[in-house]
């Protein structure tokens, strides 16, 4: 029903194909520029060694019946007592996450870098691109798409005239910052694309707490059936050596 | 543990390479990552490599995990300077690097200066007291001077942390029953058990330690996992099956008089050792007058 809007040729190489260039470019900036202000932390040997214990409780979990019952109970003692057991934690020694983040200025200074690398240049970008491209029709997208993609496509021109399929320059920037992954992936190699997507997916995992899986670890241990499986191999290896000899 | 597969294929790339057919760097890949050891091949054949100037440039980045490949390997064939060129190279390429280090210390070991080893591992260990293969160092280099109380303390200090490590569960398994420390070691193999559980030779160990231990509530619990070692082989271990024949001929000892369980094991017993019968029929037939005198014997005392 709308007539077809002519864009100028002049819209495609001045706003569309440097609007695409710059933002592979500050990609790949950003990074350089993360790389270089990475630290490589180093572990704590408290945390690593409940991952560790953790390992060694879930084995226990897993093969209990491989082992006697009397190892089986000395282990579980020795894992889950209330007094200095491995798996228990002491009640109100279990900082939560947060509390530890401000109490050790390092992560917060990580969390901090790692912010500042996607923060400020998306701030940035966005300024200059508001400044320059705005209001633009930058592009058409060859399909037709219902009127919920205005939003998503028509950032910034406020026309409920204008066919959906028609992309604004600031929308042209958001489709950019979200969908160039596969291009940097290409560029800077498989596991070095991260972008603002999967690092916010990060951040909201960040609040793993460590002695919440000792204290889950504990209690299914703690209701775990020892049941020796042993006997049972005794009448399985004759049947095999019944089978041998024959 | 190598599979049976790759073992093949590592078998045939050795072959190819040793008759000049190419493949190298393949081979050595392969080597280093099934983490064996045949130094002497990996030297020879990757000093060639590394003696030729364009062949090492074809490897790009990839020139320094072969340095350091080669210089492990030549540390083990007793070949110094190689490994000292070796280092050097990488030296130059990383001058701060701790890896490196690694290997300078592994180099003073080789060299039997213990102490200067030790300092270099030391002063590794301040940078970074969480890297376990400096750990593992310094144990191992502990048991190569014949100190095995201060090994053993080594091992206990690092899986009080590392609890995980299933290899350093076996090592100080191993340790403890050249120590005939053997309720220790019955401790550590019951451990590898849970890490592994199908795993046939920590049963196979887990057994021995327990018939040495005695008694009969240990020779009993010794043959079930005996039996779970002939499960595991599909009875083609002979250990396991000697172990179950000589644990039942323990218990009968032992129990003499108050046989009341004797009927329900003498049939895994007779079995056993039928099918040791068969086995050195056809892998040993020279041996099996040995083992009937044996298996006789054993019946009789």
């Amino acid at each position: 029903m709308a007539e077809d809007l002519v864009l100028d040729t002049a819209i495609r190489d001045w706003v569309l194909i440097p609007l695409s260039v710059v933002m592979v470019l500050i990609g790949i900036l950003r990074y350089f520029v993360s790389k270089l202000m990475r630290s490589s932390q180093t572990p704590d040997a408290k945390i690593v060694k409940e991952g560790q214990i953790v390992v060694r409780a879930r084995n226990l979990r897993a093969a209990a019946n491989f082992i006697p019952a009397k190892s089986f109970r000395s282990r579980r003692a020795y894992y889950s007592n209330e007094e200095n057991g491995l798996l228990h934690v002491p009640k109100g020694q279990a900082q939560n996450p947060q509390a530890q983040m401000f109490s050790d200025p390092n992560m917060a200074m990580d969390m901090m870098k790692k912010n500042l690398s996607m923060i400020i240049p998306q701030t940035l970008t966005f300024a200059w691109v508001n400044f320059f491209f705005s209001g633009f029709v930058a592009a058409k997208i060859p399909f037709p798409l219902t009127q919920r993609f205005r939003s998503m496509l028509q950032n910034g021109i406020d026309l409920s005239s204008v066919d959906v399929s028609y992309v604004s320059s600031r929308s042209w920037y958001f489709l950019n910052l979200f969908g160039l992954r596969g291009l940097f992936s290409l560029i800077l190699g498989e596991e070095n694309a991260t972008d603002d997507t999967q690092r916010m997916m990060q951040m909201s995992g960040f609040g793993m707490d460590p002695s919440k899986s000792l204290g889950a670890e504990k209690d299914s241990l703690d209701i775990l059936q020892h049941e020796w499986a042993l006997p049972k191999f005794e009448q399985r290896a004759e049947a095999v050596l019944r089978k041998l000899i024959k | 543990m190598v599979g049976a597969s790759e073992e093949v294929e590592l078998n045939r790339l050795e072959n190819q390479v040793d008759n000049g057919g190419g493949g190298v760097w393949e081979y050595l890949c392969l080597v280093r990552k099934l983490k064996v050891r045949r130094s002497d091949k990996v030297l020879k054949h990757g000093l060639s490599i590394l003696n030729d100037s364009k062949k090492r440039s074809k490897l790009g980045g990839e020139e320094w995990t072969l340095y350091e490949q080669v210089a492990v390997a030549a540390i083990d064939c007793q070949c110094l300077d190689v490994a000292k060129d070796c280092i050097k190279a990488l030296q130059k390429q990383f001058p701060e690097s701790r890896r490196v280090g690694r290997l300078e210390g592994m180099l003073l070991e080789a060299k039997g200066l213990w102490a200067d080893a030790e300092k270099a591992y030391s002063s590794l260990l301040e940078d970074n007291p969480l890297d376990q293969v400096i750990h593992k160092r310094k144990i191992s280099m502990a048991k190569a001077q014949g100190n095995v109380s201060a090994a053993i303390e080594g091992l206990n200090k690092y899986l009080d942390i590392y609890m995980a490590d299933h290899d350093a569960w076996r090592e100080l398994a191993e340790i403890y029953v050249s120590l005939q420390l053997y309720r220790q070691a019955a401790f550590c193999y019951e451990e590898l058990i849970l890490s592994q559980p199908t795993v046939p030779l920590h049963h196979l160990a887990y057994a021995d330690v327990l018939y040495t231990l005695g008694g009969v509530e240990n020779l009993q619990i010794a043959k079930k996992y005996y039996a779970a070692t002939i499960d595991l082989t599909g009875g083609k271990n002979t250990r396991a099956l000697y172990g179950i024949c000589l644990c039942t001929i323990a218990l009968g000892q032992l129990t003499k008089g108050r046989n009341k369980e004797d009927k329900e094991s003498s049939e895994l017993h007779s079995l056993a050792a039928t099918a040791l019968g068969k086995d050195y029929k056809y892998r040993a037939p020279d041996k099996v007058s040995l083992l009937t005198a044996t298996l006789g014997n054993l019946k009789l005392s």
